[in-house]
């Protein structure tokens, strides 16, 4: 009788802890901060400052970002409604275009980094999908609010949208897009965003 | 006899009256009798910033549905969205506070997503935006410049 008692409560237990140790909160946070770390410590390296070094050092930067960072899903919610319509080829494409143009607008705020500390101020995760919020303090004693969303993939949990101060980068793009192509075509879109990363 | 018309047409005046109030009040509230035709979904934010029951819901700047709802639900804002019938929207559409003007009235837009899965009845919009305070993100502005 006892044995049977015993039986069950053990068999409750591990269906618990069975259950709870897949959604082991912290893992899309840990993920985060170690890629942020690894940034962080290629940006302090001290043979990596000077400035033939640049090049390189973007090189590093990026293929640590590119562990965490879904590309292909960032531009397929981007593009919305407009996705579907691409064939594989240019979805390919515009994947790499988009990688390119947001490479060219956060690289150099990356690069010039100013600050102080970054606070992981928690997460909330829903099935496969986590929102991670950490804050930025500045150099100027500022501070600026990020919201990763991540999405798992295995055991990863990668980024498809991140919102600086309420605003959303994909949101942001989506709108942008959308009347683009809109008033004239997806080519145009491609055109201008060609444009853009040859001008650098 | 005639008199008894005369009460009779002061009644129904009086009838005529009250409908016509009770229907003003209908239309100007903004209520539903018999439920309307929609359905419901529900989506939170971490600041309402200012939305209210019957406040606007719009795609493209067209009116797609109101606020039903505004309760407190894990110290974040969960906002029941009404909309009207035959308007799908997709798993990763976005819903995001907005202000009409600067000023202006608050409302919600949702930007259209490009997931072949639509939000079924009762199910949520995961990804949404909180109201801009436009105040604070100028006065950052303006000290990061000094």
């Amino acid at each position: 009788m006892i044995h049977t008692f015993l039986l069950q409560v053990f068999l409750l237990l591990s269906l618990i802890i069975g259950i709870t140790i897949p959604a082991f909160a912290g893992e899309p946070q840990e993920q985060l901060r170690q890629t942020t770390d690894k940034v962080l410590a290629i940006l302090s390296d001290p043979a990596l400052k000077s400035q033939n070094k640049v090049k390189e050092r973007r090189e590093l930067i990026l293929k640590v970002v590119d562990e965490r960072f879904d590309w292909e899903e960032m531009a397929r919610r981007s593009l919305a409604r407009h996705w579907a319509q691409r064939s594989p080829e240019e979805k390919q494409e515009f994947t790499h275009l988009f990688k390119e143009l947001l490479e060219r607008v956060y690289m150099d705020k990356v690069e010039g980094y100013s600050w102080n500390k970054i606070a992981y101020e928690g997460e909330h995760i829903d099935g496969d999908y986590a929102a991670v919020k950490v804050k930025v303090y500045t150099a100027k004693d500022q501070t600026i609010q990020v919201e990763y969303r991540t999405r798992k993939k295995g055991t990863q949990w990668f980024v498809y949208d991140f919102i600086i101060e309420g605003v959303g980068l994909v949101n942001n793009y989506r709108t942008q897009f959308n009347e683009i192509i809109l008033k004239s075509s997806y080519q145009e879109l491609v055109k201008r965003l060609k444009t853009k990363s040859t001008q650098n | 006899m005639k008199k008894y018309n005369i009460e009779l047409a002061v009644g129904l005046f009086v009838l005529a009256g009250i409908f016509c109030l009770g229907y003003l009040s209908i239309k100007l509230g903004k209520m539903e009798i018999v439920g309307g035709k929609g359905y419901e979904i529900y989506a939170t934010f971490s600041n309402s910033g200012g939305v209210k029951q019957g406040s606007n819901i719009v795609i493209a700047g067209v009116e797609v549905g109101r606020v039903k709802s505004i309760s407190l639900e894990n110290y974040q804002a969960r906002i029941v969205l009404s909309l009207i019938q035959g308007v799908k929207i997709q798993e990763d559409a976005i819903a995001s506070i907005k202000t009409k003007g600067l000023v202006g009235e608050k409302y919600i837009e949702i930007t259209p997503g490009g997931s072949e899965k639509f939000i079924s009845p009762g199910g949520r919009i995961r990804e949404t935006q909180s109201s801009v305070d436009l105040e604070e993100l100028i006065s950052k502005l303006v000290f990061e410049k000094i």
